[in-house]
């Protein structure tokens, strides 16, 4: 009986030795620190969604905060605000068309090699952007771009643009050193999209006139950005900026730890947990991400979804508060496609109400017996900690109580974007975000555009919505391009195939001693503009 | 050869078989409204192709060392593996490791006390350690050990902005002592530690339970109470006849063990930022990035071929009767 015992003893001696040594190593790590936020380093912590670093190809939230980090645009936002300003172009006119627009830019902007950078520059720059038909080529469809002298750009659409000005602050049209690119393998002739090699190049080097430079990239860990030496501008406060990747639930946990430290995709739930504690702060509010059902006009696709009266009393029988109290404090109902921040949004007061009773009388009015339709959504996607599952749950529920039944069908993002953008569904849970904070990116909704026509709203069905549109679209007054767009809205509002639900909220957590970290309409963050207080 | 002809055409088949078209989601819903834009794409990507050529062209660029290039990173998915697969080997190694000294032991001290205090205390804790969700271990590991106590780091390989050491196995902490850069091996080892930890929990539970049975089949034959009534010390009973002839048995759950650290791998690598295989595996599966997604495949399926082979060496290593079989 002794025998066992003995070695019981040595085994748990062994045990108790590998115990004691990972106490010495956990010790001798908590005495070596943290210095995860050294002095001169911001930390942002965000769940990547990168493909690319190279300003021309890429369209990614991730890739927008690093490549808005090392390339300069013509213009800028500020903040939040979504009012053009100058940057590399210190001024600017517009044809009273709006299809002719002359930048004149400064000229004492370097690249990150000394270089000057002049309007051969920016020319190559947006005929690449265009030429390699990439994910964001289209924000400069029908643009031709010249330069009659060394320090001025001219940019001719050829339709009426007046949305150009908002484009042009897009990191994708960031300017890169021409003759930098070219010698890597780059190119901004047509064809570019075979022949450009200058990827690699890019996602190794940057090649930008920003405050910072490109250190290291991984798109699986982290992005490191570092101070830019032959900066024209004013300097960064920090000298270092690590992207780096970690899921939201990682996030929560370390920008409490952390110092100069930046949490992007915590939920508005998630980012309430930590309101009152010191050392972070929190910024929740309306995200310009706008969630909406579309329904099918197409009777071919669905004789339920194309009857006026099925569309009419779905408006009405949805439950739009529970839909914003489900994204949490900060959320509002959308009162129209277009969201609050942009020019021609309604106002509160055009927002859909809910009444069941004559969402009830409209089902009894379409003459269908039993209405069923099938609803399609991304099962997997989440967007501001919203699922799309939970969503298509909640629609399914409010339009049972008016006796329509939904059959719901998850599909992976790729699989419902395939069958979404050839018009099948009878009905989706949907989203759109701005390409740009400007209404002329929600014409897709008007009858002919691009979403309209996936749910087969074509112009034909509504020449008079259509033939406002395209006004809208030419207008080139902000003042009168918001009261047609707002005039667009509320005929919207009752007869599109469109119910815009909420602007889900958004949080932004810092720590307590930054400045200026918030988020932006197009790109996440502007680490460029971060301080320290 | 075959074996890996086989996997590259299964995996080729499934990833066509998967609905949807990269295209859309990578273009982005306006561009992808272009089709000179889709069109572009698929040429680039060479999806334009018939699909026997598309495979062929595979298996051509395969046999010269080119496993294509991700449409995800863009790089060519030799290079993301090369910087993927040692990052999970070195979470794998050190997971397994610490699997094996611990849950070996823990196993004989449950066997021979069996049907006692420990004994029970030590199934119950095995059967926690099989039972608990692994993503969920992992979360509150970094609530306890990385925001609680502050004893590890919160994630990734090495602290924010700390630049790699030269790459020579890959292994972080190899190279940095490779290179007596001592500071950037501590770095490393101090990010590791937690998440091979994590990863190793069910391991642990698994060879303890294993090691628990295998010893319990061969503690009482005759052999055994030969050599306890030889006189032999308990201590050398155990380790040299009861734990050699449990060995097969605890050596045959090591292929499991590999298998259930690189399916655990997806989860902990993905909550601890740990940039390996299980991550790539794992975004290349939702964005359909099939070059990434056949590169994969092709890693993993080689893998289980020569741990499983490596494993039928040893049975002949521990027990020479099984060499000549």
């Amino acid at each position: 009986m002794h025998r066992p015992a003995q070695v019981s003893r040595l085994a748990l001696a062994a045990l108790v030795a590998i115990v004691l040594a990972a106490a010495a190593v956990a010790s001798a790590a908590f005495a070596a620190g943290d210095d995860m936020a050294a002095e001169g380093t911001l930390v942002v912590d965000t769940s990547f969604v990168v493909q690319t670093i190279d300003p021309q190809r890429m369209f990614e939230p991730t890739s927008q905060i690093a490549v808005k980090g090392m390339y300069d645009t013509l213009l800028t936002f500020r903040g939040q605000s979504t009012t053009p300003l100058p940057w590399l172009a210190r001024s600017w006119k517009v044809s009273k068309d709006a299809k002719t627009f002359a930048f004149t830019l400064r000229r004492d902007v370097k690249f990150s090699d000394g270089t000057p950078l002049t309007s051969a520059d920016v020319v190559f720059s947006y005929r690449r952007l265009i030429n390699l038909k990439g994910s964001p080529s289209f924000l400069l469809a029908g643009v031709k771009v010249s330069a009659p002298n060394p320090y001025t750009v001219v940019l001719r659409s050829s339709t009426p643009n007046p949305a150009l000005l908002r484009i042009v602050p897009n990191p994708s049209l960031g300017i890169v050193n021409s003759k930098v690119v070219k010698q890597n393998g780059g190119t901004d002739a047509v064809g570019a999209d075979k022949t450009d090699k200058a990827e690699p190049y890019l996602l190794s080097r940057s090649a930008g006139s920003g405050p910072y430079v490109l250190k290291s990239y991984n798109n699986k860990t982290e992005i490191v950005l570092e101070a830019n030496p032959q900066y024209w501008g004013p300097k960064p406060t920090f000298q270092t900026v690590v992207i780096r990747n970690l899921p939201a639930a990682t996030q929560l946990l370390n920008v409490q730890r952390g110092q100069n430290e930046v949490a992007l995709d915590l939920s508005a739930q998630q980012a309430s947990t930590l309101r009152g504690k010191s050392g972070v702060r929190v910024i929740t509010n309306a995200s310009a991400n706008l969630f909406n059902i579309d329904i099918n006009t197409d009777p071919k696709i669905s004789e339920v979804t194309a009857n006026p009266h099925i569309q009419t009393a779905i408006r009405f029988a949805l439950d739009y508060p529970s839909f914003v109290k489900l994204s949490g404090p900060g959320a509002v109902q959308a009162p129209g496609m277009i969201p609050t921040r942009f020019i021609g949004h309604l106002p509160p007061s055009a927002r859909v109400k809910r009444n069941l009773a004559k969402a009830r009388a409209e089902v009894r009015a379409s003459g269908i017996t039993d209405p069923k339709i099938t609803m399609y959504y991304p099962s997997e996607l989440t967007i501001n900690g919203i699922s799309f599952a939970t969503l298509a749950q909640k629609t399914k529920a409010n339009l049972d109580e008016v006796g329509i039944q939904v059959d719901l069908v998850g599909k992976p993002v790729n699989a419902f974007l395939e069958t979404y953008a050839a018009g099948k569904h009878p009905m989706s849970q949907s989203y759109w975000g701005p390409d740009y904070p400007d209404p002329n990116d929600y014409l897709v909704f008007t009858p002919g555009g691009l979403a309209a026509n996936r749910v087969n709203w074509g112009a034909s069905k509504d020449p008079k919505l259509a033939a406002l549109a395209k006004r809208a679209q030419r207008t080139v007054s902000d003042a009168k391009r918001a009261a047609l767009f707002r005039q667009i809205g509320r005929i919207m509002n009752q007869r599109a195939p469109f119910f815009p639900l909420f602007q889900p909220a958004q949080a932004i957590v810092s720590s307590s001693n930054l400045t200026s970290a918030v988020l932006g309409v197009i790109w996440p963050l502007d680490v460029r503009a971060v301080g320290t207080r | 050869m075959v074996l890996a002809l086989g996997i590259t055409f299964v995996a080729f088949v499934l990833t066509q078989l998967v609905p949807g078209d990269p295209a859309l989601s990578a273009l982005g819903p306006v561009t992808s409204a272009d089709p000179d834009a889709v069109a572009a794409y698929h040429a680039h990507w060479g999806m334009d192709k018939p699909l026997p050529v598309q495979y062929l062209t595979y298996l051509w660029n395969l046999l010269h060392g080119d496993l294509g290039v991700s449409q995800l990173s863009h790089q060519p998915v030799l290079t993301d593996l090369r910087h993927a697969i040692p990052a999970t080997m070195e979470l794998a190694f050190l997971s397994i490791a610490f699997a094996i000294v611990v849950g070996v032991p823990l196993g004989v001290v449950a066997a021979i006390r069996q049907n006692r205090a420990s004994d029970h205390a030590l199934r119950v804790v095995s059967l926690a350690g099989i039972s608990m969700p692994t993503f969920w271990l992992a979360l509150l590991a970094l609530y306890v050990f990385f925001f609680r106590l502050e004893w590890f780091p919160g994630g990734g390989r090495l602290d924010p902005g700390t630049t790699p050491p030269g790459q020579i196995t890959g292994l972080y902490t190899l190279d940095a002592v490779l290179h007596g850069q001592w500071s950037l091996a501590w770095d490393a080892l101090h990010h590791l530690i937690l998440p091979a930890l994590v990863l190793a929990a069910f391991n642990v539970s698994l060879i303890t339970r294993y090691t628990r049975s295998a010893i319990l089949e061969v503690i009482n034959d005759d052999y055994v109470r030969a050599a306890r009534a030889k006189g032999l010390p308990e201590r050398v009973v155990v380790i040299r006849h009861v734990l050699r002839a449990a060995l097969p048995s605890v050596v045959t759950v090591l292929g499991l063990v590999f298998a259930n650290v690189l399916t655990g791998a997806v989860l902990v690598e993905n909550i601890f930022a740990w940039p390996g295989i299980g991550q790539y595996a794992y975004q290349a599966s939702i964005e359909l990035d099939l070059p990434a997604i056949m590169g994969v495949s092709l890693f993993v399926a080689v893998v289980y071929v020569t741990v499983n082979f490596v494993v039928d060496v040893l049975y002949g290593v521990i027990d020479p009767r099984l060499r000549l079989t």
